[in-house]
């Protein structure tokens, strides 16, 4: 059992190398993380220690994958499962526990302690599979697998911008265009395996360019009919939106050229303060685009000529 | 056509494939046998232009691997997407335009479910069937056979043989003798990163009693199993 935790252990330190950061940044950096974003969720709502008690769950729910706890089943007897599995829930609300007493919220302690406990004996099976219809499928797979993903995110969205035109708030509607865009960039999160890049009878520059078009086609398609809403109950902003979608297409053209300047990894971290700081600063895109590009360019050459 | 010659790999100082000299014709279907480590998926990663190597792979193609359909041993399968979606995908990738794609389910898989909630098997026959609508000109298949139920092997034997008469060429690399057997023309013996035999048809069962003597020997008696 002690041996399951050291092998924990090394497995979070190969990530957060493998994420480009040292063990010595790498763990305080986390809890100042932690450590903010709690201060920031406590700071914007008053129904922060709610959202602050979902978001602790949340995070225990991925635990009890069943895939996972039926390997500890098959290595571990049942004394030693529980344990683990109880361990786990508990290491993992741990933090959020220790702000909560700091905030001297101690009324939602035992609600988090008693519903990680108990997630600890639940199974979810990952193998639920009903499919949800997509019409992304003529090009997959990025906004065919995002969609599926985050496909009740849409209709937040429209209803946002329904929600705007009632109440004649502009920036809401805006923000209903912005929520969107940034779900979508998220589905070029992550690398996909070298063989569907490797399988493109494509030049790394058409290659490129093929999933930019595509992409663009499909953020068009989902921010539709908030544009076309947006444009006739806001005429005179018209200027605003046409000049935020097009903000938009740079970004998920940014992500894009970035997914793949370090492919197969996963995007690394001076890659995202680069992403970040360009969100804070706009024009330093005109100069990371074609360095993404040109990184991007050079990965892809490996796989498709 | 294939041609490889003095076909070195290594991965840092260890060496998996040393001096590999061989050509595979239009037509014609090569097996490729090995233990465990052998080399073989090295060597297909090499022939598809996945990895670095030493000496040359040439073939009749501007870019062999725009003409190369791969069959890997587990296929991997992104989820939330349908093996529909899957086909669709590949068949993109080579600008194949996909029509009746249930005419070309011969598998009969459940195309409009998620292709990752698969089994083993029809994750292998979802990506077959996917290679093939991409209308390759020379294909590797790494363990065809390995998962598959044995209507599916029977099929997939049937889909090597019409690959043959249409002038395909096929490597493809098996642990069940038999499959290789039926199938090949030609069977390579890959030890240690290098062919150590090289027989024709009529050879098969010579290699077969060899391979078994090599492999077995005295093991079996040394366990000493009662």
């Amino acid at each position: 059992m002690k041996a399951y935790f050291v092998l924990q252990f090394k497995i979070l330190n190969r990530k957060l190398i493998a994420f480009g950061l040292p063990l010595l940044i790498g763990y305080p950096l986390l809890l100042v993380v932690f450590i903010g974003v709690s201060v920031y969720i406590f700071s914007r709502t008053p129904y922060a220690v709610y959202i602050y008690t979902a978001l602790a769950l949340i995070s225990v729910l991925k635990l009890s994958a069943q895939d996972r706890n039926d390997f500890l089943n098959t290595i571990f007897n049942k004394k030693q499962y529980r344990i683990i599995r109880e361990i786990e829930n508990f290491g993992l609300v741990f933090p959020f526990v220790c702000f909560l007493t700091y905030k001297q919220e101690f009324l939602m302690l035992l609600p988090i302690s008693v519903g990680a406990i108990i997630i600890s004996f639940i199974k979810f099976n990952t193998g639920f599979y009903l499919t949800i219809p997509t019409p992304f499928g003529k090009r997959p797979f990025e906004f065919t697998r995002g969609f599926r993903k985050g496909y009740l995110v849409f209709p937040l969205a429209y209803f946002l911008t329904f929600m705007a035109i009632t109440v004649d708030n502009f920036n809401l509607g805006v923000f209903a265009i912005g929520l969107i865009t940034v779900v979508t960039l998220t589905f070029y999160s992550r690398p996909e395996d070298e063989y569907y890049v490797w399988s493109f009878r494509l030049s790394a520059k058409a290659f490129l360019m093929q999933k930019i078009k595509t992409g663009i086609r499909y953020l068009t398609g989902l921010n539709l009919p908030i544009l076309i809403a947006l444009s006739i109950f806001f005429y005179d902003q018209m200027i605003v939106i046409i000049l935020f979608n097009l903000l938009c297409y740079v970004y998920l053209i940014t992500i894009i050229v970035a997914k793949y300047a370090d492919y197969p990894k996963e995007m690394n971290l001076p890659h995202m303060v680069l992403i970040i700081m360009s969100v804070l600063f706009p024009p330093i895109l005109a100069g990371i685009i074609p360095w993404f590009y040109a990184k991007a360019i050079k990965k892809l050459n490996i796989y498709i000529q | 056509m294939i041609y490889i010659k003095e076909l070195s790999k290594n991965y840092g100082k260890k060496q998996v494939l040393k001096d590999i000299n061989v050509s595979f014709e239009k037509g014609k279907v090569y097996g490729i046998v090995g233990q465990n480590g052998a080399g073989k998926t090295t060597l297909f990663r090499c022939i598809a232009d996945l990895e670095s190597f030493k000496g040359s792979i040439t073939s009749n193609f501007d870019i062999l691997k725009n003409h190369l359909g791969l069959l890997w041993t587990n296929p991997y399968l992104m989820d939330k997407i349908t093996g529909k979606e899957y086909i669709q995908l590949l068949a993109n990738a080579r600008q194949v335009k996909l029509d009746n794609i249930e005419d070309k389910n011969i598998f009969d898989l459940p195309l409009d479910q998620y292709a990752s909630s698969y089994s083993t098997g029809m994750k292998k026959k979802l990506a077959l069937t996917a290679i093939l609508i991409q209308k390759n000109d020379c294909f590797i298949l790494d363990e065809p056979f390995n998962g598959v139920d044995i209507q599916g092997n029977i099929m997939i034997i049937e889909l090597i043989n019409k690959l043959k008469e249409l002038g395909k060429t096929i490597l493809i690399s098996s642990h069940i003798f038999s499959t290789l057997a039926t199938t090949c023309d030609e069977i390579h013996l890959l030890k240690e990163g290098t062919f150590v035999k090289s027989v024709l048809k009529d050879d098969f069962d010579q290699l077969e009693t060899a391979m078994k003597t090599f492999s077995i020997g005295d093991k079996i008696d040394k366990m000493e199993i009662v």
